[in-house]
């Protein structure tokens, strides 16, 4: 199909791939669908490094700030940073903070998937999941490149690495899957409902105070407040993370309930987003 | 060469709302039921069957406002439709919106791997290509310029160059070509020829009726949402003068 090729005045050379090869539709889908999400997801963070001068010191700075505030309301005004199981106070906030930066980031991020990128969603058409996914994927390497943080506090404040530390791969696992779910939940829905962008930032704000961030579980009186505490998925994600540095911040029976919460967030995201994407298309 | 369908349309719908800042409800977001059309709907296309075969150069014709442009995003994949089936069997270089992909903030180097690479190439192959793209759209100068420090001009010229070097089978044109200036515009032009001369499909939608007989020879006359002809690109030009010349 190639043969027939007229004169190109302002060829400089003649590419040596074929057409044949090039064809992308004869690679997996799989293989392609990789390939645009870590070439969205690279574009992302090429874009939010290569403009600032301070990249990377942005994407840590905001956890870092919340940590230092916390730090001085609770341990030099309340005097709480010597409670059991609590103590290197600023290891315990940052091992959920830096979490919920991500969780926070992408979920608020996903507010906009669509309308943010509506010019390249009318001229490409790239499997639409792949919107929500580069989020999850980008904010989460960002935070996978925060984790050295921790490590820097840790070590000046003399907080011991326990061997639960090898279950942060299942922490990450199930706080992505939740993700992926949420974003395909809430990017749809954001595309009629204007108002829900405001809704939702409001909505992260309370759900921040009602995650373990600042406290443990524990702290909240046992009873009908702390079940429904429980339910919430991030309490069990927070509890792996936490567990790296303090015993009993590890219970399984709340990761079950993290690792349910994410599987129906994720089946229900899928559902809506697909008898939604069609209404969607037709708003870019 | 053994001549297999690229493009397989078969009785594909597709219905808008008539009031874009019309009340949204829980319900619309979820409607699937394919036969049920609410009052404030409209179908932009209906009942549209073709086939189109590898080689064949289409045109589209109509008014404005009759599905043109749906038809060709519905070939895109870029939206998909409420009935019917659209089978695309090849892959597509889409000339719609084609600065789309570029990103203000990064320079020219950086947008021409990451538009081509959204369009399926690989590093290797953009490597291979960027030269000729950058001779294509000829602004060498620029290549570390930001994008957005661009002239409206060369945008759409580096847009075009990616896009026309991509190597898919085929190739949709939505009136992009109305911009550039008219050297840049006869550039393209000759390079569409070459891509149909090399074999290429090609769906195009104008209103320039020159520009239709120079590349065209099937034409599809879309009217109020429906096929009313799908013939040689003359007889459907004669039809359409004949209805609204």
């Amino acid at each position: 199909m190639d043969g027939v090729r007229t004169r190109r005045p302002y060829d400089v050379r003649v590419a040596t791939t074929t057409y044949r090869e090039v064809r992308p539709a004869q690679r997996t889908r799989v293989a392609r669908y990789r390939h645009s999400l870590w070439l969205l997801t690279k574009r992302d963070l090429h874009v939010r490094y290569a403009t600032n001068a301070l990249g990377y010191v942005w994407s840590i700075l905001d956890p870092l700030l919340m940590a230092g505030i916390y730090y001085f309301v609770f341990v030099v005004i309340f005097q709480r940073g010597n409670n059991v199981g609590e103590s290197p106070y600023i290891v315990f906030l940052l091992a959920a903070l830096l979490p919920w930066t991500w969780f926070n980031g992408v979920v608020s991020d996903n507010t906009r998937a669509f309308s943010r990128e509506a010019k390249l969603i009318r001229s490409t058409s790239i499997p639409r999941t792949i919107w929500i996914n580069r989020i999850v994927l980008s904010k989460g390497i960002e935070f996978l490149l925060s984790l050295p943080v921790i490590a820097f506090f840790a070590i000046i404040s003399g907080a011991t690495l326990r061997i639960d530390v090898v279950f942060l791969p299942l922490a990450v696992a199930i706080e992505g899957v939740l993700l992926v779910g949420l974003g395909l939940l809430v990017a749809p829905i954001c595309v009629f409902f204007k108002d829900l962008e405001r809704a939702i930032k409001l909505f992260l704000r309370l759900l921040f105070y009602a995650s373990t961030v600042m406290y443990q579980i524990t702290d909240i009186p046992a009873g009908g407040l702390r079940t429904v505490a429980e339910l919430n998925p991030l309490v069990g994600i927070f509890g792996i993370y936490r567990s790296a540095f303090f015993a009993h911040s590890l219970d399984w029976k709340l990761v079950i309930i993290a690792a349910l919460g994410s599987l129906i967030a994720l089946l229900l995201g899928i559902l809506v987003f697909r008898r939604s994407i069609r209404s969607v298309l037709k708003e870019m | 060469m053994a001549v297999s369908p690229d493009i397989d349309v078969s009785s594909v719908g597709i219905r808008f709302k008539r009031n874009r800042r019309g009340r949204r409800s829980f319900k619309d977001l979820f409607s699937t039921s394919k036969r049920r059309s609410r009052p404030d709907e409209f179908w932009a296309l209906r009942n549209v069957s073709f086939t189109v075969q590898s080689g064949e150069a289409i045109g589209v014709v109509g008014r404005n406002g009759q599905g043109k442009s749906t038809l060709l995003k519905l070939v895109a994949g870029v939206i998909l439709a409420d009935e019917g089936r659209v089978d695309v069997h090849e892959g597509v270089a889409p000339l719609i919106e084609i600065t789309g992909g570029f990103v203000d903030d990064l320079t020219v180097r950086d947008n021409v791997y990451l538009t081509a690479g959204l369009h399926g190439m690989r590093r290797g192959q953009i490597d291979e290509r960027f030269d000729d793209i950058i001779a294509f759209a000829d602004i060498g100068d620029f290549l570390d310029t930001p994008y957005k420090h661009l002239s409206s001009g060369m945008k759409v010229r580096i847009a075009f160059a990616v896009i026309a070097q991509l190597e898919e089978q085929i190739l949709l044109v939505d009136e992009v070509l109305a911009v550039g200036d008219r050297a840049f515009r006869e550039k393209c032009y000759k390079r569409i020829e070459e891509l149909l001369a090399g074999g290429r499909t090609m769906f195009f939608v104008s209103h320039n009726e020159r520009d239709l007989r120079r590349f065209c020879t099937r034409g599809l006359y879309l009217d109020k949402g429906r096929l009313v002809l799908d013939g040689p690109i003359d007889d459907v030009l004669e039809a359409y003068n004949r209805d609204y010349g």
